[in-house]
């Protein structure tokens, strides 16, 4: 399935959680997530879980830990 | 529906309660501020407290108990309400004996009365899930469950819960199904005798509740966009209360009229939902996060069970009894990939080097010893790959260190190299040492860390088992397997070897 985060494209395989896009996407900034000096963000503008499962489609925003992009 | 709610003459309370209700802010675009109005003798304030994807983290209930006890003594009609998936994620919690007893002691406790089962509530297989509906003082519902006679026979699509002054709260399930197989993610064999429809389809039946009801409540587990899709279809929802994406959603966003909440994940929120009634009508809702981080009040016997519950004795259960410590990267990650094929049927399984987090395992190998082995949870992920690919995946694996990284089970293999480590080739050979077949799909095992952090080439983007890979070797040891074979096992070559030694 695909995943946008910050707006690139990951492939990744089905029944994925949000940890494994993003340790896709770049291991550093995972860690800095799991550190809580950076938060991931649906298009929403809400914060999700590392452990959240994914649904093919969706996409998520990396953010400095409080300042969240404004909401869609 | 068994937990039996007062109903009554409760007018004096009510005006009591009311004076807090003018704190109550509306998330609507009210023109006129909750705080502002005057309540009437027919209005009603409901609160909700919520719950989803617990996933076994325990550790804050005991501030969740402290919060909702104050509110019950607040003197408004107090409800709380889980979506969904309450275990797996925690090894201490998944390993109590009998499975789920802390989460249902817990949720007894809290006074919990209705939960909707998420795609983890069947980990534990049926019959654990049947034992938690029957002693659970909350009831189970969902709309798109349907269960054999005697499979779980108190589950309902819906329930009505009634305040004490008589207003209905009409609230239905709802559970996540794969589009691929019409399951949620679980493992298959965990629902048989269960049937599963799509959850948009069944919720539109549920349009009925509506009348002859005051509130109209979707209690789901399908995720927030679905949630949002949902409240696009179906405005005569009040609220929807939503699981399984981990979403925190603070404030309760209004979507078509509809509120819909979710309180993130791993008990780290408990989500808070008011509602206002007023002659049959719910006239003002909002819902915010209550986060659970640092210092705040406790319930002390709350405090005391989870204390008790993190002491499992089951963790320090035998497991299996090796006739020798098992030793060393090659064993253990032996091993490791027997266990994942053996579980899950793979022609062939992998484990990276840096998964493997002990060096020994000690002759009596306890649940404790396997966690500490293999912490992570990870999940097994399938991938259909050719013999190329799955050099490409050992030549990804190798050049991370020039030295060989994965363990394998259902091949061994040999990394040619040059002097400055440069990959020359790589053999590939069956269980019996002949060449591996080039011209197959084999079932390849790799944990999810291995599936999204090595860079390879494979054309199947592959699929969760929505198994961990520590269950896997849990049910293998305790299948009682030989484990001398594992003395001086070796099935990864590196040629000419590595010069270091790695552990």
């Amino acid at each position: 399935m695909q995943i946008k985060v910050n707006g690139v494209a990951i492939g990744i395989f089905s029944g994925a959680r949000v940890k494994d896009v993003l340790r896709k996407y770049s291991r550093s900034e995972l860690k800095l997530v799991k550190k809580n000096k950076k938060m991931i963000c649906d298009r929403h503008g809400h914060e999700v879980g590392l452990d959240g499962e994914l649904s093919g489609g969706e996409e998520f925003v990396i953010h400095e830990c409080g300042k969240p992009e404004s909401r869609s | 529906m068994r937990r039996a709610l007062t109903t009554g003459p409760v007018a004096l309370r009510l005006l009591l309660s009311l004076s807090a209700l003018f704190a109550l802010q509306s998330c609507a675009s009210a023109p006129a501020p909750l705080a502002q109005a005057q309540p009437q003798p027919t209005e009603s304030r409901i609160v909700i407290f919520h719950s989803n994807d617990i996933h076994g983290k325990i550790d804050n209930f005991a501030k969740v108990a402290a919060i909702v006890d104050a509110e019950r003594k607040g003197g408004a009609d107090v409800f709380y309400f889980c979506a969904g998936d309450n275990f797996t994620g925690n090894p201490v919690i998944d390993q109590y004996d009998p499975p789920g007893e802390p989460i249902l002691a817990l949720l007894n406790r809290l006074g919990v009365n209705l939960m909707c089962p998420g795609n983890h509530e069947f980990d534990y297989g049926l019959d654990n899930l049947r034992k938690f509906e029957a002693e659970g003082r909350f009831s189970l519902i969902s709309a798109n469950i349907e269960a054999l006679p005697g499979i779980l026979p108190l589950l309902r699509p819906s329930a009505v819960l009634t305040t004490r002054s008589g207003i209905k709260i009409a609230v239905f399930g709802l559970i996540q199904v794969e589009a691929g197989n019409g399951l949620p993610s679980t493992h298959p064999d965990k629902v048989k005798g269960l049937r599963f429809s799509y959850p948009f389809a069944r919720a539109m039946e549920m349009k009925k509740l509506r009348a002859g009801n005051d509130v109209l409540i979707g209690l789901t587990h399908i995720g927030y966009d679905q949630d949002l899709l949902l409240a696009g279809m179906m405005p005569e929802l009040d609220v929807i209360i939503g699981g399984h994406s981990h979403t925190g959603v603070d404030p309760a966003e209004m979507a078509n009229g509809v509120l819909v909440a979710q309180a993130g994940s791993d008990n780290r929120y408990l989500g808070r939902l008011e509602l206002l009634v007023r002659n049959g009508r719910v006239i003002k809702k909002k819902g915010t996060l209550i986060d659970l981080k640092g210092p705040m009040a406790e319930a002390a016997d709350v405090k005391e069970m989870i204390v008790r519950f993190n002491q499992n004795p089951a963790f320090a259960r035998v497991i299996a009894t090796a006739p020798f410590a098992i030793e060393g990267n090659d064993a253990l990650g032996c091993l490791m990939t027997d266990a994942m094929r053996w579980a899950h049927g793979l022609d062939i399984a992998f484990q990276n080097g840096g998964g493997i987090r002990l060096n020994r395992l000690s002759e009596k190998i306890t649940l404790k010893d396997v966690y500490t082995l293999d912490p992570f949870g990870n999940q097994v992920v399938e991938i259909a790959m050719n013999a190329e690919e799955i050099r490409s995946l050992i030549a990804v694996s190798f050049a991370k260190g020039h030295d060989i990284d994965l363990q394998v089970s259902g091949i061994t293999y040999v990394v040619r190299t040059d002097s400055d480590w440069h990959i020359q080739e790589i053999l590939l050979r069956a269980p019996d040492g002949s060449p591996l077949p080039e011209d197959r799909i084999y079932k390849v095992g790799v944990s999810s860390y291995v599936a999204s952090s090595y860079n390879f080439v494979h054309k199947d983007p592959g699929r969760a088992l929505n198994a961990i890979t520590a269950d896997a070797l849990i049910r293998f040891l305790e299948g009682g397997p030989d484990l001398s074979v594992y003395r001086g096992i070796q099935r990864a070559y590196q040629d000419p070897p590595a010069l270091r030694t790695r552990y």
